[in-house]
C-alpha cells in the first residue's frame, strides 16, 4: 500500500516537473523575442533592458529554467522600472504588465473558482443522483424515458450555449458577482446562484445517467432482494441499501470531475463575470501577459494531477477490492 | 438476423459435372457471399430511424458548408460589404428580413447575416473534421505500435499518454495561440490581420490535435493487447510476416469497431471545442464567419435581435445533437452489447 502511494506521488511529481519545463520551453525558449512580448505594447529601451536581465534571457536555457525552479522552491528578485521588488516562495513569475507577482494574482482569484466549483458540485450531486435513484426505480415507465431523453439532451448542447442563455434570460436571478464568504455569506450566495444553477443543471444531466444505472445494478443484486424478503419499506430498501452500494462508482466520478471543473469553469466565469481563475487567464492572453499564462498552466495542471493522485489513493482505501498492480 | 454467409447452390442444374470443361459463366455462379462485421453494423445502422434523421442534418449542414458561396451568391450578397446605409444611428438595422438581407443584417457593422451563416458552417466543420481525422491517425499508430511492442517503446508512449491526459487542455488551448503567434516570429502586439487569422487556426487545429489523440490511443493499445496474443497474430509472425504488415494488414482490420465508434463520438466534441474556444476570444478572429464569433458579438444585442445570437445557437445545438445521437447510434451497430 505504501509503495502503490509512494510510486503513485513520484508519477505525479514527474509529471508537474515536466509540464513546468514544457511551459517554459514553450513561453521563453520558443518565442523569438519574449522580452518584447513580456513587456507589452508601451515598452521602452530601459523596460526591455530590465526585463532581459531579471529574467536571465540572455543566458543558456538550462539556466532559466534552474532560475524558474528555484524561483518557485525559494523565491527571487524582480526588478521593474528601477525597483527591485521580492517575489516570495512560490514564485510563478512576475507580471510585468500589471507590476505585481503571478502568484498573487492568482491567489486572489483561487476563491472565487473554488466557491464556483463548491456550490455548483454540491446542487449536481443531490440533484443528479436523487433523479436518478427515482429513474431507476420507476424504470420502463414514461417518467424513466423523460428523465433520460431530457438528460441526454441536455448533456450534449454545449456547455457554454447553455450557460449563455441562462446567463442572458434568467433575469429572475440575483445580479452576479462575488463577495467573500467572510464579508458576507449571503451576498455570496446571492451572487454565485447564477452560476451554481448552471453548473449544477448541465452536470446534474450526467449524474443523472450514472446513478441511474448504478441504481439498476444494485437493485438487482443478491443484498436487495434479500432486504426485501425480510419485509423492509421499499423506500428503505432503495435509499438505505440500494443508494449505499451504488454510489461507490458514482463518487469515483464525481471526485475526477471536481478536479476538471477547478481548471476548466473559464465559461462559467466569463459568461458571469466573475473574476475567478479562467478570467484572469483570459485576461492574460488578451494582453499577451505571457507570465501569467504560464503561471495559470502550471496551477491548473498540478491542481489535476494532485486531485487524481487524492481521488486514486482514497479509491484504494474506500474500496478494498481494487488491486494494486 | 440474416445468416453471416449465404452460399449459392454449388451446382447449377444441368451443368457438366466435370468443373474444368465447365464453361466459365457457370463457375461465376459459385460463390459465397461474405458479409464482413462492418456491412453488418452498417446493415443494423441503416435500419436505425434515428441515426437516419441525425445524419440527414449533418449532411445537409456538409452541404451547406461546401455550396456557401452559390447560396450567398443566390441571395446576392456577401460576408464583408458593410451595409451603413441600413443601419440607424444608435447602431440597430433598421430592417429585419428583406428579399436582399434574407436573415437581417449585423447591429453597428452591417453585414449580411445569411451569408455569415452559410460561410460560418465552414470553419466549424473544417476544423472538427480535420482533427478527428489528425488524431485517429496519431492515436491508432501510437496505439498500435505501443501495444504490439512492448517493452520500452511501450512505457514511453504510454507515460505520453499519460501525461497529455493529466494536463489542463482548457488551458493550454488559450495560452497555445499567444505563444504560436510569438514563435511565428513577430511581436504578437504589433502582427497584422491576415496572420493572426491564420495562426489562429493552426493553432486551434494543432491544440485540439494535440490533446485528442491520447485517449484513442490508450483504447487502441488495450484492444491491441488482447487481439496480440491469438492464434492468426501468431501464425502470421511465424510465416515471417513483417511487423508493419502484420500491424496494418492483420490488426487493424480488427479495429475498426471500436475507431469508427471512437472518432464518430468525438467529432461533436471538437465542433464544441471549436466554438467554444472561439466565443472566448481564443479560437479564430474577425474577420473570419464563425458561428463562435457571431454569437460573442450577438451577446449584446441579445434583446434588439434575438434572430442574430438565436440563429447561430440553434445551428450549433442542432448540429451537436444530431452528430452525439449519430453517434451513439453508430455506437450501439457496432457494439451491440452497449444497447440499452
Amino acid at each position: 500500500m505504501l509503495l502503490y502511494i509512494l510510486r503513485r506521488v513520484i508519477s505525479a511529481i514527474s509529471v508537474v516537473i515536466v509540464t513546468v519545463v514544457c511551459s517554459f520551453l514553450l513561453f521563453f525558449a520558443a518565442p523569438h523575442d519574449p522580452a518584447g512580448v513580456i513587456c507589452g505594447p508601451k515598452c521602452t529601451p530601459e523596460r526591455l533592458k530590465d526585463i532581459t536581465n531579471s529574467l536571465n534571457l540572455d543566458q543558456p536555457v538550462v539556466e532559466q529554467i534552474g532560475l524558474y525552479f528555484k524561483g518557485i522552491v525559494v523565491g527571487r528578485d524582480y526588478s521593474a522600472g528601477g525597483v527591485t521588488r521580492h517575489c516570495d516562495a512560490p514564485c510563478l513569475g512576475y507580471s510585468y504588465i500589471l507590476g505585481v507577482p503571478v502568484t498573487d494574482l492568482l491567489a486572489r482569484a483561487v476563491p472565487v473558482t473554488l466557491s464556483i466549483v463548491i456550490g455548483g458540485a454540491t446542487i449536481y450531486l443531490c440533484f443528479g443522483v436523487l433523479i436518478g435513484t427515482i429513474a431507476a426505480r420507476v424504470r420502463g415507465t414514461t417518467l424513466d424515458k423523460a428523465a433520460v431523453g431530457t438528460s441526454l439532451v441536455i448533456g450534449s448542447v454545449p456547455y457554454f450555449i447553455v450557460a449563455l442563455v441562462i446567463a442572458l434570460y434568467a433575469t429572475f436571478l440575483p445580479k452576479s458577482q462575488y463577495v467573500s464568504f467572510f464579508e458576507n455569506p449571503f451576498q455570496w450566495a446571492a451572487g454565485l446562484l447564477a452560476a451554481w444553477l448552471c453548473l449544477g443543471l448541465t452536470n446534474s444531466a450526467q449524474y443523472t445517467r450514472y446513478s441511474r444505472a448504478s441504481m439498476i445494478e444494485a437493485l438487482g443484486q443478491d443484498f436487495t432482494r434479500t432486504a426485501r424478503s425480510k419485509g423492509i419499506s421499499e423506500r428503505r430498501v432503495v435509499y438505505r441499501h440500494g443508494l449505499r452500494a451504488a454510489m461507490t462508482p458514482v463518487i469515483t466520478i464525481f471526485g475526477v470531475d471536481v478536479a476538471y471543473q477547478l481548471v476548466n469553469t473559464i465559461f462559467t466565469e466569463r459568461i458571469f463575470q466573475l473574476p475567478g481563475l479562467g478570467t484572469r487567464i483570459i485576461n492574460a492572453f488578451n494582453q499577451y501577459d505571457l507570465p501569467v499564462l504560464m503561471g495559470g498552466v502550471i496551477v491548473g495542471a498540478t491542481v489535476l494531477v494532485v486531485m487524481n493522485l487524492v481521488v486514486d489513493i482514497l479509491y484504494t482505501v474506500l474500496d478494498p477490492r481494487v488491486r494494486l498492480g | 438476423m440474416e445468416p453471416l454467409i449465404e452460399e449459392a447452390a454449388l451446382e447449377p442444374k444441368g451443368a457438366s459435372i466435370d468443373a474444368m470443361t465447365a464453361p466459365t459463366g457457370d463457375l461465376k455462379k459459385v460463390e459465397t457471399r461474405h458479409k464482413s462485421p462492418t456491412q453488418i453494423a452498417l446493415a443494423r445502422l441503416r435500419k436505425d430511424r434515428l441515426a437516419m434523421v441525425c445524419l440527414g442534418i449533418f449532411i445537409f449542414f456538409i452541404l451547406i458548408a461546401v455550396f456557401a458561396p452559390l447560396l450567398a451568391k443566390l441571395e446576392g450578397q456577401d460576408t464583408t460589404t458593410l451595409h451603413q446605409d441600413l443601419i440607424d444611428e444608435y447602431g440597430f438595422p433598421t430592417i429585419s428580413f428583406t428579399s436582399e438581407h434574407w436573415f437581417g443584417i449585423e447591429p453597428r457593422l452591417g453585414r449580411d447575416l445569411f451569408a455569415r451563416f452559410v460561410y460560418g458552417a465552414r470553419p466549424s466543420l473544417i476544423v472538427a473534421i480535420s482533427v478527428t481525422f489528425i488524431t485517429a491517425v496519431i492515436g491508432v499508430c501510437m496505439g498500435l505500435l505501443s501495444g504490439f511492442l512492448g517493452g520500452w517503446i511501450d512505457r514511453v508512449i504510454s507515460w505520453v499518454i499519460d501525461f497529455v491526459l493529466s494536463l489542463p487542455y482548457l488551458l493550454f488551448a488559450i495560452a497555445a495561440p499567444a505563444v504560436i503567434l510569438s514563435v511565428m516570429g513577430d511581436n504578437p502586439t504589433e502582427a497584422d490581420v491576415s496572420q493572426v487569422t491564420r495562426s489562429r487556426f493552426i493553432a486551434l487545429i494543432l491544440v485540439l490535435s494535440f490533446f485528442g489523440w491520447a485517449s484513442l490511443a490508450r483504447l487502441i493499445r488495450g484492444e491491441v493487447l488482447s487481439l496480440r496474443e491469438r492464434e492468426f497474430i501468431a501464425a502470421a509472425r511465424v510465416l515471417g510476416v513483417p511487423t508493419h504488415k502484420v500491424l496494418f494488414k492483420e490488426l487493424l482490420p480488427n479495429l475498426v469497431a471500436p475507431i469508427i465508434i471512437a472518432t464518430s463520438l468525438a467529432l461533436p466534441t471538437y465542433i464544441v471545442a471549436e466554438a467554444g474556444l472561439t466565443f472566448l476570444g481564443v479560437g479564430l478572429v474577425e474577420p473570419t464567419p464563425s458561428w463562435g464569433l457571431t454569437i460573442s458579438n450577438a451577446t449584446t444585442y441579445y434583446r434588439a435581435d434575438p434572430l442574430y445570437l438565436w440563429l447561430p445557437v440553434l445551428a450549433i445545438s442542432i448540429l451537436v445533437l444530431a452528430l452525439s445521437l449519430l453517434g451513439d447510434s453508430i455506437r450501439d451497430a457496432f457494439d451491440p452489447r452497449t444497447r440499452r
